[in-house]
């Protein structure tokens, strides 16, 4: 077997065999960048010290010294998460040079595991986007289709996934923006519980929504990364000492008796019919690994994206107020303070991204915080309310990632609500703090993934991952590949 | 004219407004002071929070809001709050959340400020100053709130208007404030002055603060603006706030000066409150002058919002009466002390409250040691301040123990020493560091032989009989000549003595 | 330039933004915002409790601390490399007016 066909897992159990060279596999992925990302374009950057580690852990390895769990394993991370020393952009012209001096908690974490950062992963600018298509860098394609998004904003990371250019990846999440590219690209992606993974590093898109999470093909390897970026950090104050209960030794866990919960109000006009028949199909594999079905309501999530294009602009709005032209890299001159302020902003920002900050800005000004922020705010307790009421019931609530399969480039270019709409299932998660996972549950006739989503109750990833785990080893479209050039052999 | 823009809209000048007097004004004032809070880190990082370090040198990925960086609050700037909080009677609150203010300026690094909005750490409560005019008068200032919030950086402009590049030091940025909000309960400049005086002594007191000026650890906004009767009714002028006094001095004059230019302005023009949106100005200490601030339209729009990168902080009531139960005495306590237990005048017991505690606990140890609280207040009123201010000294620098000095005092009190001798006693102390034995024997004090004394009068009386005479015709004053006299013959001769001794002989 | 209403406001939000747009990007910008705020609209249809309390996310829980302790700053010239303009000393700006 080809490196590309293996699992996280097992590449990391080679490698602790002594079967495989960190450098070796270092080296393959590279040069897989090397052959397929020109027509991909997964990568905003790839690290130039990613060899040297390698050779540094095989050299440790053989010396018998100790080494991280995720020894020599390559990992690509999304460009929103500082890596010390690296270029950061999060997509924008706005820090097009920026170098950060530190790195995200989440990255000296993978770091003291040893894994190695293989490169920074494309994505919508300041994550702001369903398709990947708004990135300074140019949009990501999706490698089961070219002409298609790959999703996004974490488009990068999925894709570079789903075309084997890196094992695993490392996204994140605000409305969807794990999940839907993992929908769109047949691969695993999981939105941890706000506050169970720490945001220190990560570049702020809406601070009390973002999260991020694992990328990859099988929830196996979803919770081996797990292992190694949860947990608390005293650098972000939002992270929560109630630690995620251990995901990987539950896995094999049979599911007899788990209440999965499907709302059957979410199945409506908007669902692609191909979509809903592969979820339903999907529901009787559950059903047979011992899963009790049962219809639940959640009768607030109709107004999920209209609270989450309320709260999210605000916070936004506010979090990038920070690019100025004084700190960061991109200026844009001006005669005087303001103007330069004005230039900067005008300029260093993309279309998209100034659409939701005037968006943010009018619903905080003055006269207007009660009407839009508060309002919002308000929706968003009676969305968590849905769900603190519907895990009485049940363990885990299922239902669609996505309306329909990936779109096709451009395609909602200029109709920014059908883009929004893309959100439709995933925003309730973040808006509610709870984990939810899109695990890949079949194909569209014309060979497009399908994902499935599914949410659980607040730290409580394990019982996420081990479904997704019984249910995938009963099926394979984890395992199933592009028909591209970029095709794994197996 | 800088108020061109408040003309426009005016009304010609009326003889009912002509006909009244600034007198007849009342000065309505409100201030808000920000007090930097003597913590060593910053309020959400661990950067030093000294002062005059070389610029740039203090910052991190935090107080530079590099992206990606997150907050977390440091627990003494909290524990600092309550204690304020306790000290000027404000309700503490039992949870307190923190808000994002935005606005764009390139000294504030994130595009806002962290600070608070509608759950401030401390609510209402009081302060009690003592009335300028009438000592010994209180009156209450009534705080509205005090809340925690970052500091902003430096921005050095360019004065030479040449059109040069701003220069911004983030050292002082995310430096904790507690901001202090006053009603609008002051009356004068002078009380406004008093007021930030017993503040800053409080602050002082409870180890909140150093309060240095020159460092701008104690910063005052001032809104002023007048009520003035107007036939059977009463008018106020637009309220203007006076931004970053940072001395008691500018403070004083700003507003008697702001006071006089409003009235001018509304006899001139006749505008209100009504009329005139609040107004921004700035205090030229070279013109002695307050000046109209160029504001943006939007400045005031701040988008406050809770902060989403910060969670709420729950204070117990344990907590706060942990921190009351080891809040020392204040100022207003302490001088109702000395004046009830030690005796002292109101006066004295303001000036030596107004020293700093150290003064007072070396006060009460040496009343409580010499038993004369007066001598106590008498000889560190004058001799131990005096040269402490000298020496530019703070009381725990200054050489002698409060034992050693009550030693010194017992002397003069049991009249081993006169009042000359002691200080001279004194100044050998605290020359060497000696004890007032040591110093006494240096100095060659010796006390004097009773029969001695008798002979040194005999001698004196035979000597001087022209005063001896003037004396017997009733003018007492020209002992002292005697006196004199003797001292220069033995300055160990103690002149209570003497006096006694000579009085009684010349009237024999 | 009198432009729509919503131009008006456009012009008014990106002034508070600090953005600058050109004509079209004004009139697009208008149009965008009216559509998604017409699409917001439909949170007037919520009907809430009178006690409900607005959910800002993990500001509900309660207490991260730090205790008083200094931290190495990051050296000057990592801080200000990032920096458009400095003298190696302070940033630099374009003068206020
Ligand atoms: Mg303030
Ligand atoms: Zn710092």
């Amino acid at each position: 077997m080809t490196l590309s066909a293996l699992n996280a897992d097992v590449i990391v159990d080679q490698l602790n065999a002594g079967e495989l060279k960190a450098t070796d596999c270092v080296q393959y992925f590279l040069d897989r960048i090397q052959t397929h990302d020109a027509e991909i374009n997964a990568f905003v950057s790839i690290s130039q010290t990613a060899l040297e580690q390698a050779e540094a852990i095989d050299q440790r390895r053989k010396a018998g010294q100790t080494v991280g769990c995720l020894a020599g394993l390559p990992i690509a991370i999304k460009d929103g998460i500082c890596v010390s020393g690296q270029p950061t952009t999060a997509g924008s012209k706005m820090l097009e040079k920026f170098t950060p001096p530190y790195d995200a908690t989440i990255v000296e974490r993978l770091k003291s595991a040893d894994a190695i950062i293989i490169g920074k992963t494309n994505m919508d600018e300041f994550a702001m986007g369903s398709s990947t298509e708004n990135s300074f860098f140019g949009p990501t394609h999706n490698p089961w289709a070219t002409d298609r998004v790959p999703g996004g904003s974490s488009g990068g990371s999925a894709a570079c996934v789903a075309s084997r250019l890196a094992p695993v990846a490392i996204g994140s999440d605000t409305g969807g923006s794990i999940r839907q590219p993992a929908s769109f690209c047949g691969i695993t992606g999981l939105k941890p519980t706000y506050g169970s993974v720490s945001r220190y590093g990560l570049i702020a898109f809406a601070s009390s929504l973002d999260q991020i999470g694992p990328m990859t093909r099988t929830a196996k390897e979803s919770a081996l990364l797990m292992s190694v970026i949860a947990g608390f950090d005293p650098r972000d104050s939002t992270s929560s000492k109630a630690q995620i209960t251990d995901c990987l030794s539950g896995l094999e866990t049979p599911l007899n008796g788990i209440r999965i919960g499907v709302c059957r109000n979410q199945f409506n006009d908007g669902l692609d019919q191909e979509v809903e028949t592969k979820i339903n199909d999907a529901t009787s594999v559950f059903k047979l690994l011992g899963a009790e079905i049962k219809e639940i309501e959640l009768p607030h999530s109709q107004y999920a994206v209209a609270a989450y294009y309320v709260i999210a602009p605000c916070e936004a709005s506010s979090n990038l107020a920070r690019y100025d032209g004084v700190r960061y890299t991109f200026r844009a001159p001006g005669n005087d303070l303001e103007e330069m302020y004005r230039n900067t902003r005008g300029q260093g920002f993309g279309n998209e991204v100034k659409q939701r900050i005037m968006l943010g800005t009018y619903a905080l000004s003055s006269g207007y915080y009660e009407a839009y922020y508060l309002k919002a705010s308000k929706v968003r307790r009676m969305i968590k309310q849905d769900y603190d009421d519907a895990f009485q019931k049940v363990d885990l609530i299922l239902g669609p990632t996505t309306p329909t399969p990936a779109f096709k480039l451009g395609e909602h270019a200029e109709d920014p609500l059908a883009m929004y709409l893309a959100d439709v299932y995933t925003v309730s998660a973040n808006l509610a703090g709870i984990p939810a996972i899109s695990v890949p549950v079949g194909q569209s006739k014309n060979g497009l993934p399908i994902g499935l989503q599914l949410q659980g109750r607040a730290f409580e990833e394990n019982t996420l991952l081990r479904a997704a785990h019984q249910f995938q080893n009963v099926t394979l479209w984890h395992d199933t590949s592009p028909s591209q050039p970029w095709r794994t052999q197996t | 004219m800088e108020d061109s823009d408040l003309t426009s809209s005016s009304n010609p000048p009326s003889n009912d407004r002509l006909a009244v007097q600034f007198n007849d004004a009342e000065i309505i004032i409100g201030l808000e002071v920000h007090v930097q809070l003597d913590t060593i880190s910053k309020l959400f990082c661990g950067c030093s929070t000294q002062f005059g370090e070389a610029a740039n040198s203090q910052t991190c990925v935090v107080c530079t809001g590099m992206p990606g960086a997150l907050p977390v609050i440091n627990q003494r700037a909290l524990e600092l709050s309550i204690r304020t909080g306790i000290a000027l009677n404000c309700s503490i609150a039992r949870s307190t959340k923190w808000d994002r203010k935005n606005y764009f300026y390139p000294d504030l690094p994130k595009g806002y400020q962290i600070s608070q909005f509608d759950q401030p750490i401390c609510g209402p409560g009081h302060l009690d100053i003592e009335v300028p005019e009438t000592p010994g008068k209180l009156r209450q200032i009534r705080i509205e709130r005090a809340h925690l919030e970052e500091d902003a950086g430096k921005s050095i402009h360019d004065e030479s208007s040449l059109g040069q590049d701003s220069k911004i030091d983030l050292n002082r940025t995310g430096t904790p404030l507690l901001e202090i909000v006053t009603q609008p309960d002051i009356r004068t400049a002078a009380e406004a002055k008093a007021f930030l005086s017993e503040l800053k002594l409080i602050l002082n007191y409870i180890d909140v603060s150093d309060c240095n000026m020159q460092q701008g650890n104690l910063r005052c906004d001032a809104n002023v603006n007048l009520h003035i009767p107007l036939g059977d009714h009463q008018i106020a002028t637009p309220i203007v706030e006076i931004k970053n006094l940072n001395s008691f001095r500018s403070v004083e004059r700003s507003i008697t000066y702001e006071a006089q230019r409003q009235f001018e302005a509304w006899q001139e023009h006749g505008l209100t409150i009504t009329d005139a949106p609040k107004q921004t100005r700035g205090w030229n200490d070279h013109a002695q002058a307050t000046t109209l601030q160029r504001e943006k339209e939007d400045s005031a729009d701040y988008r406050y919002f809770p902060d989403p990168d910060l969670i709420a902080v729950t204070i117990k009531e344990s907590q706060i009466k942990q921190i009351q139960k080891q809040l020392v005495q204040l100022p207003t306590e302490l001088r109702k002390t000395l004046v009830e237990q030690y005796k002292l005048n109101p006066e004295d017991a303001a000036a030596i409250v107004s020293q700093g505690r150290g003064v007072v606990d070396y006060f009460s140890e040496v009343a409580d040691g010499c038993q004369d609280s007066r001598i106590a207040n008498n000889w560190i009123g004058q001799e131990v301040l005096r040269q402490l201010k000298e020496s530019n000294q703070t009381i725990q620098q200054y050489p002698l123990s409060p034992k050693q000095f009550t030693e010194l005092l017992n002397l003069v009190i049991d009249g081993t020493l006169d009042q000359t001798r002691g200080k001279e006693v004194l100044n050998e102390m605290v020359e060497h560091s000696i004890s007032a034995q040591q110093a006494i024997e240096q100095l060659g004090i010796k006390p004097v032989d009773k029969n001695e004394l008798v002979s040194l009068c005999e001698k004196l009386i035979d000597e001087n009989q022209e005063v001896v005479e003037q004396i017997r015709a009733g003018n007492g004053k020209a002992i002292g000549m005697l006196i004199g006299k003797a001292r220069k013959i033995n300055p160990n001769a103690n002149p209570g003595a003497i006096k006694a001794l000579l009085s009684k002989m010349i009237s024999q | 330039m009198a432009g729509t209403p919503e131009q008006t406001t456009v012009n008014q939000v990106a002034k508070l933004a600090r953005i600058h747009l050109n004509e079209q990007q004004i009139e697009s910008s208008a149009e965008k915002l009216a559509q998604i705020l017409g699409y917001i609209g439909q949170l007037d249809e919520v009907e809430l409790p009178e006690d409900v309390t607005p959910f800002f996310g993990a500001i509900e829980s309660v207490n991260a601390i730090r205790d008083d302790q200094l931290q190495a700053s990051v050296p000057r010239k990592e801080i200000l490399d990032n920096a458009p303009d400095s003298d190696g000393e302070f940033y630099l700006v374009p003068p206020v007016f």
